[in-house]
């Protein structure tokens, strides 16, 4: 980093670049580019399909862009010296075999990154989920997965959170959590990005904005910037996406 | 290291992998207690290549569980995402899984191969054929090239119930590599027709002589060649 890093820096800048993906003939990313900061919680935004997923599945090395580049502090997720520590990515439903307890799931994760295993008990009792730990995840609530999900993003206690739509399915009590999990996770000089098509579960939730919409970056900034004259998030993502997720 | 110790203990914890051991060590021990009346010097070694059933599950659910969905209501998640944010690298990915694989088939194939032996001995007493090592040896390499073949080829669909039911089939009720042998002698050079030559003297009425040896070299061509196709289109799709 060609910065000083003020104390306790913990790192963690996600910097996307110039992303185009194609997808059977057709431009689903048309050169996504956007920052997400440490300390703060970045927002995502887009109705469904236009983009939320498939940039985040980039940015984790899971899908490959045909040109344009997403980085962890600089360095491409799947160069990354330890991710696990780096990078926590929540993404659809649980990520768990259905028919391994949650705690199996959490200790092979665990192993794969050489973390001590008494991080899963800790991470189980995060979530929530330790009197369910020794349940198949198969029987699992789509709540209780998300939490399953959200659990094996923080074993390695990592700098950057990324998380693909974390509301979805979740109960009042559920989406409260998350939403005062993340504000948490920002105060404590950590970056948190995460989609999402619901504008108004959001605007209590984060400083930073960006709208996607087509596979394009429509506004960017802070949400004071890109709510401007409009009455809220809701009504500015309206303008901003032409109505486009209706 | 840490990405084989994770996917040994994904195996260990996954139902079907206890069930494929399971398989392995009853099914040719089984057969070999049906045909204990019936003295030959391939007795023991036959039903050894037809029980691979066990290592071929192993082999097909290490990599099928990775695809398997989860349901809509669940979110439609897979494990493989998972595991590639864990082990971002695919090759070291796929090496570790096809390593895990290779070291519950090993020791599978040992048990399985102790088991029916003994019974053969234990049933035929002297009129058991005597143990080789050489013969012994194609055993277990043969059930561990059947599990990474099997592995490969999942990789290659993505899904685990064509190759289940296709190689399942293929080892128990119709050998479809088999009955091609009668229409061009090139099938014997399937990779489990050639491999059982490594133990198994004489396979009925065949007209093609392929040596121990070669049908060691033919099976690890087809292994080796399979694992680098797998490895070719698992590096370059997306997950």
């Amino acid at each position: 980093m060609w910065f000083r890093r003020p104390a306790g820096w913990l790192g963690g800048v996600i910097t996307i670049d110039g992303l185009v993906k194609r997808r059977g003939g057709k431009e689903i990313l048309a050169g996504v580019g956007f920052e997400a900061r440490p300390g703060r919680v970045t927002g995502f935004l887009g109705p469904n399909g236009a983009g939320k997923s498939s940039t985040l599945r980039i940015l984790l090395g899971l899908d490959r862009a045909h040109s344009g580049t997403a980085l962890v502090d600089g360095v491409p997720y799947t160069r990354l010296a330890d991710p696990v520590r780096t990078v926590g990515a929540v993404l659809d439903g649980s990520g768990a075999h259905r028919s391994r307890t949650g705690r199996a799931h959490l200790r092979w994760v665990a192993r794969s990154a050489a973390l001590p295993l008494s991080r899963v008990d800790e991470v189980l009792a995060l979530v929530g989920l330790t009197d369910a730990a020794a349940k198949r995840v198969g029987g699992y609530s789509l709540g209780m997965g998300r939490r399953l999900a959200l659990a094996t993003a923080l074993l390695g206690d990592p700098s950057v959170l990324v998380l693909d739509e974390p509301l979805n399915g979740l109960d009042p009590e559920g989406i409260r959590f998350v939403r005062t999990f993340l504000r948490e996770r920002a105060r404590s000089g950590r970056t948190v990005l995460l989609s999402s098509h619901l504008m108004g579960e959001l605007a209590e939730t984060v400083d930073d904005v960006v709208v996607i919409d087509r596979g394009r970056i429509v506004a960017s900034g802070t949400l004071a910037e890109v709510t401007g004259e409009h009455r809220n998030l809701e009504d500015a993502f309206f303008a901003l996406t032409s109505g486009s997720g209706r | 290291m840490r990405a084989v110790r994770a996917e040994l203990a994904k195996l260990g914890t996954l139902p079907s992998v206890w069930l494929a051991g399971a398989l392995a060590l009853v099914v040719p021990a089984g057969i070999a207690l049906l045909n204990s009346r019936v003295p030959g010097p391939d007795r023991g070694y036959q039903e050894l290549g037809f029980g691979v059933m066990g290592v071929i599950v192993l082999g097909v659910v290490a990599v099928s569980s990775e695809y398997l969905t989860e349901g809509a209501d669940a979110g439609g998640g897979r494990q493989l995402a998972t595991s590639l944010t864990a082990v971002p690298s695919r090759v070291r990915f796929l090496a570790a899984k096809a390593a895990a694989v290779v070291l519950v088939a090993v020791p599978l194939a040992f048990a399985a191969t102790a088991a029916t032996m003994g019974i053969v001995h234990v049933t035929l007493a002297e009129r058991a054929a005597a143990l080789d090592a050489g013969r012994l040896a194609g055993v277990v390499c043969y059930w561990t090239y059947t599990a990474l073949l099997a592995f490969a080829i999942t990789v290659l669909l993505r899904h685990g119930i064509v190759p289940l039911t296709v190689l399942l089939v293929n080892t128990s009720v119709v050998s479809v590599t088999f009955l091609l042998t009668k229409v061009t002698p090139l099938a014997y050079y399937f990779p489990d027709m050639a491999g059982m030559r490594m133990f198994v003297g004489e396979i009925a009425d065949d007209r093609v002589v392929i040596s121990p040896l070669l049908g060691l070299l033919v099976m690890s061509a087809w292994v080796a060649g399979l694992l680098a196709l797998a490895g070719a289109v698992f590096t370059r799709r997306d997950a």
